[in-house]
């Protein structure tokens, strides 16, 4: 009994960790016909982020205050300088992004001298619940998580800003024929997801420590959830990302570890020849 | 932006042509390679040369980095007292990039371009599988590797500066099993090293009385642990002897930290944890952790000599590549002084004549003590202490008595 609560609780938390860093690489796959290959190495930004304002001597959660803000700027001046250029050409986005990601993370390896740095939880220790240790710092996650989640889906689907997303994305042409300027929308899209996958950044590495490779770890995981839940929606990527991040967590208590990793692709890849099209895959936000 | 007020490109399309041809015959050839020549020379003979293949870039580049460090202050201070048969030593560093093809092409260059004489580095046994032929066999030259390591290379010509498993393990075990239990997981990551430690450690741990609850293998990328901790926690495990490496083991050591591992009473233990691993975890997490090398820092107050070598490479090297055991910045030392006595010994210079004297080669001063070369097993002898991190820091709790045997070949 005390092992099952354990169970679920790990389960769940690592599943809103996986469920936290795609939901950026989503929304800007979703909404915008872009697979960002640098994602994995905005979250490490963000953590990096959060890392240089501990440093500095401020508390952490400044840093992780500080980390989405650091982002969406970067986000931002990136779509408008490099993104931009490739929204004809999604295939050139893949590798251009890949070569951005490449940049950031040796640069970040160089500055961190390729090191591992431990940076502590704000929130530190754990509450005992029939006899479990429940870290108080992965319920707060799970609760971040769902609250990000459901402000981005209210965000998207509720407002005025959702509704022109949603319209460039559906008929870009008719959308700018409207008065809305595309442009500008796929700017702060990119820059939203970039803030998202700072902000997953800056609340996991007291979990994983910070290191250059921090990214590149989730992204694989990341893809395999938008491409399990199917691209186009908001829910889509963010059910992928649930079914992955549970799987991960989950297979290794009863299977092999070693076995575990590989059967995550298999029951993914078996999903997606069963549902070609993802989890959901009706093109609707 | 309109057309008419752009400036004319600064850049045109031949000379973008010509700078990245240029680019590119220099990434092709030869950068990340860097050539030390000693400050005097030999008119008649010309320098030795010596070859440090190792991983300067890439994931381990901060333990590439210290065994370059180190090298090139070994090869300052061999000049500075006059060279070797009266020549003087130049290092030639190549980059193994901690990726093995990128290596092999690299590790050639040492060879077949710059002829050098002895090639020390490699720090994984992945990269030394892959870069072992290109020297010893293929290349017809001494090759000598300074990491801790899993023993059973017995290749001749190689020679292994670092230690093994039963250095690690036949003093290490035993004081685990005192100080902390006898029941024992073994969580690794899969990959060789560990496969081959366990089994040796596995032997020391039954035969001191002690028991293995478990022994499992981890993807070596894997973050999520709480299955394996939960299963610490349930079988009531005394010691862990973890050979998770990073990025793993940092998330498991805090997950077993937040399980309430230490707090009953657990010990963990992990033999390749160096000064360099310290800021993984936060110190309360790790405290009480076991680690067995041939080096700590906290060696220094009862070692002069090791004191004034660590100072020494401090002011040559400030910043966060430190001088540590794990990275195989001690056996690098170790090789090329040992390697050093072995070419005075011998005389001369070719390959036979130097690995003949190297077989029993000896150095009465190095980090942690002196070392010396076990006739015929190309391993070497060398003195081991155990530390336990309190506060972030080690405290050295049992040294070997004398020098300890590789037990290999």
């Amino acid at each position: 009994m005390e092992s099952a609560l354990n169970a679920i609780f790990e389960v769940l938390s690592f599943g809103a960790i996986i469920v936290l860093v795609v939901l950026g690489l989503g929304i800007i796959a979703s909404m915008m016909g872009i697979f960002n290959f640098a994602h994995g190495e905005f979250v490490l930004l963000g953590a990096f982020t959060t890392y240089l304002v501990y440093k500095q001597g401020l508390p952490v959660w400044l840093g992780m205050l500080a980390a989405p803000i650091v982002l969406g700027a970067i986000g931002l001046v990136l779509e408008r300088t490099v993104i931009r250029r490739f929204y004809a050409a999604p295939i050139v986005a893949m590798l251009g992004t890949y070569a951005l990601g490449l940049v950031i993370r040796e640069t970040v390896r160089g500055l961190i001298g390729g090191l591992y740095l431990s940076i502590p939880e704000p929130v530190v220790g754990s509450y005992v619940v029939g006899g479990v240790q429940l870290s108080k710092w992965r319920l707060i996650i799970i609760v971040i998580t769902a609250l990000v989640m459901t402000a981005s889906y209210l965000l998207l689907t509720r407002t005025a800003f959702g509704l022109r997303v949603r319209a460039s994305l559906e008929n870009p042409a008719l959308a700018r024929a409207s008065g809305i300027s595309t442009d500008t929308i796929y700017a702060v899209t990119f820059a939203f997801g970039a803030a998202l996958a700072g902000l997953a950044g800056a609340l996991v590495v007291p979990i994983f420590s910070l290191f250059a490779d921090l990214g590149i770890r989730f992204l694989i995981q990341g893809f395999l959830a938008v491409m399990l839940g199917g691209v186009g929606t908001f829910e889509g990527p963010v059910a992928g990302a649930g079914l992955i991040g549970t799987l991960s967590a989950a297979l290794p208590w009863a299977v092999s570890p070693v076995l575990a990793d590989v059967l995550v692709f298999v029951i993914a890849i078996v999903i997606v020849k069963l549902r070609p099209g993802g989890l959901i895959n009706a093109r609707r936000v | 932006m309109r057309q008419d007020n752009r400036q004319p490109l600064a850049v045109t399309r031949r000379k973008f042509l010509a700078s990245a041809a240029w680019m590119s015959g220099a990434i092709a050839t030869g950068v990340g390679s860097w050539v030390i020549p000693a400050r005097w020379a030999n008119a008649a003979e010309g320098p030795i040369k010596v070859g440090i293949a190792t991983d300067l870039t890439g994931a381990i580049g901060y333990a590439g980095n210290a065994n370059a460090n180190i090298a090139k202050l070994v090869v300052k201070d061999i000049n500075d007292a006059g060279g070797v048969l009266g020549r003087p030593l130049e290092l030639h560093i190549e980059d193994t990039a901690s990726n093995e093809s990128v290596a092999v092409a690299n590790v050639r260059k040492l060879i077949q371009r710059d002829k050098v004489d002895v090639v020390l580095g490699g720090i994984t046994s992945s990269m030394r599988n892959a870069i072992k032929d290109v020297i010893v066999t293929r290349g017809k030259t001494l090759y000598i590797y300074p990491q801790l390591y899993e023993g059973k290379e017995c290749t001749p010509y190689l020679f292994c500066t670092g230690p093994t498993p039963a250095q690690q393990c036949d003093e290490f075990i035993p004081w685990l099993i005192k100080n902390g239990g006898r029941r024992f997981a073994l969580p690794s990551a899969n990959y060789v090293w560990p496969h081959v430690l366990n089994a040796y450690a596995r032997q020391v741990i039954e035969k001191n009385g002690g028991e293995v609850i478990f022994e499992e293998y981890y993807p070596l990328d894997q973050i999520e642990y709480s299955a394996t901790v939960n299963k610490i926690m349930t079988n009531n495990v005394d010691v862990v002897f973890n050979t998770v490496i990073p990025p793993g083991v940092g998330p498991f050591f805090k997950q077993l930290y937040e399980a309430g591992f230490g707090k009953r009473g657990g010990r963990l233990s992990c033999v390749y944890y160096d000064e360099n691993t310290l800021n993984i975890n936060a110190p309360y997490e790790m405290e009480g952790l076991a680690s067995c090398l041939d080096y700590f820092r906290a060696v220094d107050a009862s070692e002069p000599f090791s004191a004034k070598l660590q100072a020494e490479y401090e002011k040559g090297f400030p910043g966060n590549i430190l001088f540590c055991a794990g990275s195989a910045a001690t056996g690098m030392y170790r090789g090329l002084k040992l390697w050093e006595a072995a070419v005075k010994e011998a005389g001369k210079l070719d390959r036979d004549s130097v690995a003949a004297a190297l077989d029993h080669a000896k150095i009465a001063e190095g980090p942690g003590g002196p070392a010396e070369m076990v006739p015929g097993k190309r391993h070497c002898k060398m003195q081991m202490y155990t530390a336990v991190a309190k506060n972030g820091k080690y405290e050295i709790v049992a040294r070997s008595n004398g020098l300890v045997d590789p037990k290999e070949c």
